[in-house]
């Protein structure tokens, strides 16, 4: 038994941590491989619905608004959970991986509709006019003046939304997909190293978004629209 | 209208009855704490002095970076020590309170930051002309002013906590996830159709119908007010 602070961590065994590196590394592996994933669809699904909201076109901007709203205002637990039972209940035989980047992206993605909507709308409309008088068809707009100037606006807070969709990932621990907090979840459970097994988690996660947020405010530095730097 | 199924009732019943008070009551519990913990480490924060404002900042950086569900699961898993007289065993009541504040109070605090740093330096002015101090100067003057512009993203934050406590289910509170799921198992076992789509159906709803009218409201106070 312990008794204070101090003995707890005069007790850490590091060398319990290297034994498990393997186990460890391969829960690494896959919270990387969903987040990309996420990451990846919750992109496309941001500009697409972003632009569609922005521009008002009929009912994809009307189911655009729902989708935003009902996803932001309910707990994404709930939502893996929702999809791991329901669609089995519906008929539909679904893996633990398919649940795990399919909730992580429908979450990410009205996050990102949002973001990138009020980027594509801070975008004067003068600059719109100014595209179809050089002839551009709505689609060329879009495409060469909204977009790059709206896309870069709704950067930082899109890049925000990424590290979230990083974070959540650590939820599909209910769904018992073996990313990196189930597998040391696990490990704990069985060895008892709760201290060692949570300091490494913990410190795994902040060097993965601490590091991501270094890069990314790197590129956004380099993206960043020339007369707002 | 399709018909309400018999054992949807009782069901529901024991959800709301049972789990959804100690949802809000984490809730609250964690945006008190976050509001209260937040608003002090924000305001030390502009003060210009290097060794406190890197040790807030590295408060704000880790409890944001871990994601929640860590946070609550190692708390909960400590094992129990004493500091001094004091025997220190969380139960998982309290560790999701206390990992939810955690999170919350760092989100406030880089809040808090910036709202206090709007506040024009003539306020500062005024308010020292009136002999007042640096606590007084915040307590009375610029702190207030600040909240001003810190209540929409406040309500966003209440819209997250209560979303959040759903985490406490994962160490085995009784909220309204918890609850659900509980309901969902029961079924299973009895009649072998646990229901999952219309029980998690029914958490998704009551969940939206709290935290949809107070989004709408963030909304509305930030065209109001900023």
């Amino acid at each position: 038994m312990f008794h204070s602070p101090v003995e707890i961590l005069a007790a850490f065994d590091t060398g319990f941590i290297w034994d498990y590196r393997h186990e460890l590394w391969e829960g690494f592996k896959n919270t990387m491989k969903v987040a990309a994933i996420g990451v990846a669809l919750a992109f496309v699904i941001g500009l697409l619905m972003g632009a569609a909201r922005a521009h008002r076109i009929p009912v994809i901007s009307q189911i655009g608004r729902a989708y935003v709203e009902v996803i932001r205002n309910t707990p994404i637990l709930v939502q893996m959970f929702f999809l791991y039972y329901g669609l089995a209940q519906l008929g539909y035989r679904v893996e633990a991986f398919t649940v795990a980047w399919l909730s992580i992206a429908i979450w990410g993605g009205a996050f990102n509709t949002e973001n990138f909507r009020a980027g594509f709308e801070a975008v004067p409309a003068r600059f719109r006019e100014a595209g179809y008088a050089l002839g551009f068809s709505p689609l060329q707009t879009f495409l060469n003046v909204t977009l790059p100037i709206g896309g870069r606006i709704a950067l930082p807070s899109s890049i925000n939304t990424y590290i979230s969709v990083l974070k959540n990932t650590s939820l599909l621990l209910v769904i018992s997909y073996p990313e990196l907090t189930s597998v040391a979840y696990n490990i704990q459970a069985n060895t008892f190293k709760t201290i060692e097994m949570f300091t490494v988690l913990a410190l795994a996660y902040l060097a993965i978004v601490w590091t991501l947020s270094a890069l990314i405010r790197l590129l956004e530095a380099r993206l960043a629209l020339p007369e707002r730097a | 209208m399709p018909e309400i199924p018999d054992w949807f009732r009782p069901v529901a019943e024991y959800m709301l009855r049972e789990g959804l008070p100690e949802t809000l009551k984490i809730a609250a519990v964690a945006v008190t704490a976050s509001t209260l913990i937040g608003l002090l480490l924000g305001t030390l924060m502009t003060i210009n002095f290097l060794p406190l404002r890197s040790v807030i900042r590295l408060y704000v950086e880790v409890w944001r970076g871990i994601p929640i569900l860590v946070t609550v699961l190692f708390i909960y898993w400590l094992p129990a020590f004493d500091i001094g007289p004091l025997r220190i065993q969380m139960n998982a009541y309290a560790s999701a309170a206390v990992g939810l504040t955690l999170w919350g109070s760092a989100q406030v605090a880089e809040a808090t930051r910036g709202a206090v740093q709007s506040i024009p330096k003539e306020q500062h002015e005024a308010a020292a002309a009136l002999g007042l101090g640096w606590i007084g100067r915040h307590t009375f003057v610029i702190v207030p002013q600040a909240l001003r512009r810190l209540l929409p993203p406040m309500v966003g934050l209440l819209v997250n906590i209560i979303q959040n406590t759903t985490i406490a289910f994962v160490i085995g509170v009784s909220e309204l996830l918890e609850t659900g799921n509980r309901q969902f198992e029961n079924l299973t076992l009895a009649t072998g159709n646990g229901h999952p789509f219309t029980i998690f159906g029914f958490v998704l709803v009551v969940f939206f119908i709290i935290s949809f009218p107070l989004t709408l409201l963030a909304r509305y106070l930030e065209r109001r007010l900023v």
